[in-house]
Formats: C-alpha cells, sequence, structure tokens
C-alpha cells in the first residue's frame, strides 16, 4: 500500500439549511479543493456519502456534484453504509489511492433532512435498523441505542446521570465551533428533565437530524512528491480499518459492545503499527450518549463498564488526558449522516494542523475517527498522524 | 471468498443449480404470516442444530446451507428493552409501548412490541413473555 494523505478539508454548517444535498455537497467539496491549494482539474474520482438524497428525489449524486465542479469526466459513485458513510468512502479512497489506481480523490459527505417532519425522519432512520425484523416491530433508531444504554446499565451499573455528562461536555465543546448544529450550554438537570423519546434515552441524550456536507482531498505521496509540495506537516492517514456486524442489533452475542468496533479498531491500531495510548484525540460516534461510552470501551481506551467515569472525572474533555468529540460529536455537533464521517476527517485535518480556534486540543499530533453504521452493522477507524 | 467459488466453476463449468429459494424456506411472507397465526417461523440447520430467527442462505454458525423451517413456540424471556414515546409511522398511536428483545427458550433471539409499557417498573429484566397472536403491526408479545 502506498502512503495517502489528507491534502485538504472543507466543511458547511451543519443543521437546518435551506439547500439541498448537491449544493451543500458542492459547498463542502469546493472548501475542501481551495483547502488543498488545488484546481478541481486534479481530482481524477470521487465518492459521495449519502444515505438519503432519494427523500430528495434525486440519486445519482456522484455526477451531479462532478458536475458542478466542472469535472463532469472524473468518475463519482455514491456509497451508503447508513451513517457509516462517510468512514466508508474515506475507506473506499484510501484503498483506491493505496493501491495505485489514482493519485487524489474528492471524499465527500453530505445529507439533507430537514425537508422531513420528526415522523417521517424517524421512520427513514429506522430504515437503517434490520427493518422487517426490528423497525417494523415498533424500533425507532433511538429505541435500538434506547435497549442498549438499558443492557449497558444493566451490566454494568450506568446511571441516566452518567449518560447525561457526555451531552454536556458534547455542547459545552459544541459552543467552540462556529459550524456545530446546536449552540446551546445545557446542564445535567436539562438533559434527565428534557422529554423522553427511547427510554432510558431522552431528548438532549440523542443527536439532532442535521443538514450538512464535510469534504476531504485525499492524495498519494507520489503526488505529494510530484506537485513539490512538502512531506512534513502533512495530515498523513496512518491506519484504516473496517469491519462489519450483524444488521440486527438483536442477533448479537453481547448488547453492551458493537462487534464492528472492536474489529474495525483492532484492524486500524495493527495497521498504524500504534496502540489506543499514542491518541491524543478522537472523534467517536456518539449519535446517542450511551454510544459514545460504548465506543470508548469498544476501542480500548478505558476497560468495560469504566467510561461513564473516566466522563465524569473529566478525562475526555478538552484539556483532559484524552479529549473526546472536541467538535462537539454527532450530539451537538450534528449529524447529518451521509457527512458524519467525513466531517470527523475534517476536525481532524483542523485539530492536527492548529487551526481550530478555541476548541484547539493542544499538542496532539495522532487523531482517531470511529463511525458507526446503524447499530454496528458496519463501522470505520482511521487513525491520522501530523507528520 | 470469490476465488474459491471461480475455482468451482472452471471445474464444473456451469452455474450452480442450488440455492434458489425453495418451499419449506422461511420467506418474509411465511414469517410474517406465521406472526398472524401465533406462530413464529425460523431456521433449524439441517447440520450444526443452530436455530435462528432470520432470513438467511447459510448458517451464521456452520455455514451449511441445508436449512430447514422450524416453527418455534414463542416464549422468551426480555433480554433488554427501550420504552417507545416517539416511534415510526405504523406505531405512532401506540405509545408509549415497550420495544423488546426477547431471547426464546428453543434459543433463538427476535424482537417485539409490547403494548402499553409506560415504565421501567412494569417490565423488569428477564420478565417472561409470549408471542400474542394479533392483527397489530409486527410481533406483539405479551407478559405471562
Amino acid at each position: 500500500m502506498r502512503r495517502v494523505y489528507v491534502l485538504g478539508a472543507g466543511i458547511t454548517k451543519y443543521g437546518k439549511s435551506p439547500f439541498s444535498a448537491r449544493e451543500l455537497a458542492l459547498e463542502a467539496s469546493r472548501k475542501a479543493i481551495l483547502s488543498a491549494q488545488l484546481s478541481p482539474s486534479e481530482i481524477q474520482a470521487g465518492f459521495v456519502a449519502n444515505a438519503f438524497s432519494l427523500s430528495e428525489k434525486q440519486g445519482h449524486l456522484g455526477p451531479i456534484v462532478m458536475s458542478g465542479l466542472g469535472i463532469p469526466d472524473a468518475p463519482a459513485s455514491t456509497i451508503e453504509s447508513a451513517c457509516a458513510s462517510g468512514a466508508s468512502a474515506v475507506r473506499e479512497a484510501w484503498i483506491n489511492i493505496g493501491a495505485g489506481i489514482y493519485d487524489c480523490m474528492l471524499v465527500v459527505g453530505v445529507e439533507k433532512v430537514s425537508q422531513l417532519d420528526t415522523i417521517t425522519a424517524t421512520t427513514y432512520f429506522s430504515f437503517g435498523s434490520d427493518y422487517i425484523f426490528e423497525g417494523a416491530c415498533g424500533a425507532s433508531f433511538p429505541g435500538l441505542y434506547g435497549a442498549l444504554a438499558r443492557a449497558h446499565m444493566t451490566k454494568y451499573g450506568t446511571t441516566e446521570l452518567q449518560l447525561a455528562n457526555v451531552a454536556v461536555k458534547n455542547h459545552e465543546n459544541a459552543l467552540l465551533n462556529p459550524n456545530a448544529h446546536l449552540h446551546k450550554k445545557i446542564s445535567v438537570e436539562d438533559v434527565l428533565h428534557s422529554p423522553v423519546v427511547a427510554s432510558p434515552l431522552k431528548l438532549f441524550d440523542s443527536c439532532p437530524f442535521s443538514d450538512g456536507a464535510a469534504a476531504a482531498v485525499l492524495c498519494s505521496e507520489d503526488y505529494l512528491r510530484l506537485k513539490g509540495r512538502t512531506l512534513s506537516e502533512k495530515i498523513l492517514i496512518r491506519g484504516s480499518g473496517r469491519a462489519g456486524g450483524t444488521g440486527a442489533l438483536h442477533q448479537r452475542k453481547d448488547l453492551t459492545t458493537l462487534g464492528a468496533a472492536v474489529l474495525a479498531g483492532r484492524e486500524a491500531f495493527n495497521r498504524a503499527g500504534l496502540s489506543y495510548k499514542d491518541i491524543d484525540f478522537a472523534e467517536v460516534h456518539d449519535c446517542f450518549t450511551i454510544a459514545e461510552l460504548v465506543a470508548e470501551e469498544d476501542l480500548g481506551f478505558f476497560p468495560r463498564g469504566d467510561a461513564a467515569k473516566m466522563t465524569e472525572q473529566g478525562v475526555t474533555k478538552i484539556g483532559g488526558d484524552l479529549p473526546i468529540n472536541p467538535s462537539g460529536g454527532l450530539k451537538a455537533k450534528g449529524h447529518p449522516v451521509g457527512a458524519t464521517g467525513v466531517g470527523q476527517v475534517v476536525e481532524i485535518f483542523e485539530q492536527l494542523n492548529g487551526i481550530a480556534g478555541e476548541r484547539q486540543v493542544k499538542d496532539s499530533r495522532i487523531g482517531l475517527t470511529h463511525n458507526v453504521g446503524a447499530t454496528g452493522g458496519s463501522c470505520g477507524v482511521h487513525i491520522f498522524e501530523l507528520t | 471468498m470469490l476465488g474459491g467459488c471461480f475455482l468451482k466453476l472452471a471445474e464444473s463449468a456451469k452455474v450452480e443449480e442450488r440455492g434458489a429459494l425453495t418451499e419449506g424456506q422461511v420467506t418474509i411472507k411465511s414469517f410474517q404470516e406465521g406472526i398472524r397465526e401465533g406462530v413464529i417461523r425460523g431456521y433449524l440447520c439441517s447440520k450444526c442444530g443452530a436455530k435462528y430467527v432470520d432470513i438467511l442462505a447459510f448458517c451464521p454458525v456452520c455455514h451449511s446451507s441445508d436449512l430447514k423451517e422450524t416453527d418455534l413456540r414463542g416464549e422468551g424471556k426480555v433480554l433488554t428493552y427501550t420504552i417507545q414515546f416517539v416511534a415510526p409511522e405504523q406505531f405512532m398511536n401506540e405509545v408509549p409501548y415497550a420495544w423488546v428483545i426477547v431471547e426464546l427458550d428453543e434459543g433463538p433471539k427476535i424482537t417485539g412490541w409490547i403494548p402499553f409499557v409506560r415504565s421501567p417498573s412494569d417490565l423488569p429484566i428477564g420478565q417472561r413473555v409470549r408471542l400474542r397472536k394479533s392483527y397489530l403491526p409486527g410481533v406483539v408479545f405479551e407478559k405471562i
């Protein structure tokens, strides 16, 4: 495999947007290409991460986006892996460039769902479950994670108060992120007294439905040399991992962990030649508060059942020993499904380049992204290093 | 995985004819009809004996393709659950209700819902439940 770098990154504001998916994708892509200091003509191919574009009556987003960038001849196709579409697209671009098929690629993730009312959006999201056996039997997305939360509480004694701590922390971080969907300081009491969505999860335990897009330009080491670019102070994809799990949550042996995240993490660490101790900060898939705790345990950052305590002690705050979701995470930065995994890479790009402003994690050289599809039917983990 | 497949084709030079969906195999339709009749239709692996409620082409345990339909009694215990206060379209008039993951006495796991559950005190983990014959959507369980 050739070494693959992130040369540029761009992101739109997350939240309710008046723009369509194609417009959002174009904004993030233009920013990423400008950030890489390239002409779009350098982009040889692309992947679009997206799950719900048919809700806007538009399929085949690849050529639509490439045409809008003025490069209709460059091939692009959609990658759908539910909420892990972004990491899957990054992974496929990493493989394509690593294998020598292309030297310079665009990865753009995008979602536009605010045209749907809450019930319709809830229904669309339930299509990401094993629908016949879960969604059609009454499970919503928060419901699936609610069942996981109850299993975790039963096995490890995790409390609703401890879940609330995650939301409070991520809202605090999002206040420092101008692109975040939710700019609202909340207290533990606010979370505990917010309406129940799917017990034990409440409104403030849940990520919002967001619109938004994020993009990254990936290139090979050969390309950097050819263009006379320096190899130092660049963002290297040091490790990549991807794994699957049963599409249905209930088919798992253990309902308190996502096996796909454990396997994807292991592959990424192995490929990087690093351990969890080497990670300076991470962006993890906190679609619900419980998911952040499970992610920290699945990646081996903390022993099983300890993540809630570590959060309580401030270990995962910006300025703590292991900052988790300095961007605000899915919980408060927002969760535009297809964009989420690529948006995590954008955060890593900003943090490692020292341009994350008030939410800057000091002295960081190695960051990790963890992006989960549905309840862990798919997961992608990437490790990035500032060279 | 595909490599083995191509090798096999090269040897026999034909497209495999076994493996088509056949009578006696669980389909989404037969599963859903079963639920209306009060029966859970699952798979029994003829080779290793594993039982599953799912739509399968190979056994997830031993990877045999010899899967037979088997009827399950529909009784088991609640492993975990949530109480839905916001629900997908089909269930929006049923809230609140419990969405449950149930381990059936024969081993396989399945999900379903229990109407009129409002609070965790109504449904301890481990609660015994059984399938309720019903024309409501999905798989409906009731407490025993």
